[in-house]
């Protein structure tokens, strides 16, 4: 759920130029990837369902851990990889800070950090599948890494750009902002067993969607029997 | 890989994640909205306090800004148009097989 949520001007413009120089060249980097064809078709497909998925759950504050919201990001870099799980970070994030939810001016920094989620989960769940894991605790432990992945790129941006009217020494602030990260790992708990829950009633129904079906293939028995 | 490692390596992951989410739940403020919780916490540094974890009756309700700002009917609006999107994007990958000109696949 890592998200940085605070307000215009909170971070000092040389900040907000470096993040979101970083994050421009980072989705530059990934639409030349797309447009060099290395997409598959169902993948742009559940693309467009992710990002439904993750900006409707993006907006809706549950009553856990004092109120919080899910990204669905480890979800969707699962599902949709994590080219265009980035771009679905880009886009939930705009129509999220279009609406009030998240500064504008932190765009180029909460799209480099739900991309990290996405991405990181991506191959966090195909590191495990290939270490012969189960579908659920391989995508429920690569949801959870995505996400703190996210957690902690999340307090390095604030630590880093320093928080503009706040009285807070760099010590102190580190202090603060690491109590939101640890927050924000127990939140990925609650994402990960979710995601985990999604990614096995996907992989039994339609385990092409997410690259499954050679295992599964390999994992039938022929019928063959002397 | 045998599956006693698997859940147990996960379970000891969301041990110690959620041991940090209680740590950071009462370092930075308690039972606090996130964003709040942000704000105070960054403005006035770690301050202990408690509160219950989950609280149902507070209910699933949509982010402060949106609901406070009067901007319903348009997050609505854009929830309908990405999920039309993606499952006529779905729909049409299914039926047709693909976006690029090889033959469908058949079934």
């Amino acid at each position: 759920m890592a998200h940085i949520h605070l307000g215009e001007g909170t971070f000092p413009v040389w900040a907000l130029i470096l993040w979101t120089t970083i994050g421009v060249v980072l989705i530059s980097a990934i639409v030349y990837r797309i447009r060099k064809g290395s997409i598959k078709t169902h993948q742009i497909a559940l693309a467009g369902i992710g990002a439904a998925a993750s900006f409707a759950v993006f907006q809706l504050n549950i009553p856990v851990w004092g109120g919080i919201h899910m990204n669905l990001t480890g979800l969707v870099g699962i599902i949709a990889g994590p080219l265009l799980g980035a771009l679905i970070a880009l886009v939930v994030n705009i129509f999220s800070a279009a609406l009030g939810h998240g500064a504008v001016g932190l765009l180029g920094a909460n799209t480099l950090v739900n991309a990290s989620e996405a991405i990181v989960a991506y191959y966090a769940f195909k590191t495990l599948m290939r270490m012969d894991w189960d579908v659920f605790p391989a995508s429920a432990s690569a949801a959870t890494l995505g996400l703190s992945a996210g957690a902690f790129l999340m307090g390095a941006i604030i630590i880093i750009s320093g928080v503009n009217g706040s009285a807070l020494p760099r010590g102190d602030l580190t202090i603060a902002v690491a109590g939101l990260v640890g927050l924000n790992l127990g939140v990925a708990v609650i994402e990960g067993i979710l995601t985990g829950f999604i990614i096995q009633f996907l992989a039994s129904v339609r385990p092409d969607l997410v690259d499954l079906a050679d295992r599964d293939t390999q994992e039938e028995p022929t019928g063959v029997t002397a | 890989m045998q599956r006693w490692k698997q859940y147990g390596g996960l379970l000891g992951l969301f041990a110690a994640f959620l041991a940090a989410g209680y740590w950071g739940f009462t370092a930075t403020g308690g039972a606090l909205p996130y964003a709040k919780r942000s704000a105070k916490a960054l403005q006035r540094g770690v301050q202990e306090s408690g509160g219950s974890l989950v609280d149902f009756g507070r209910g699933i309700v949509v982010a402060g800004p949106i609901r406070k700002g009067g901007m319903m009917i348009e997050f609505g609006a854009i929830v309908l148009v990405l999920v039309t999107l993606g499952i006529g994007l779905y729909i049409y990958v299914d039926r047709y097989g693909g976006f690029d000109d090889r033959e469908p696949p058949v079934s």
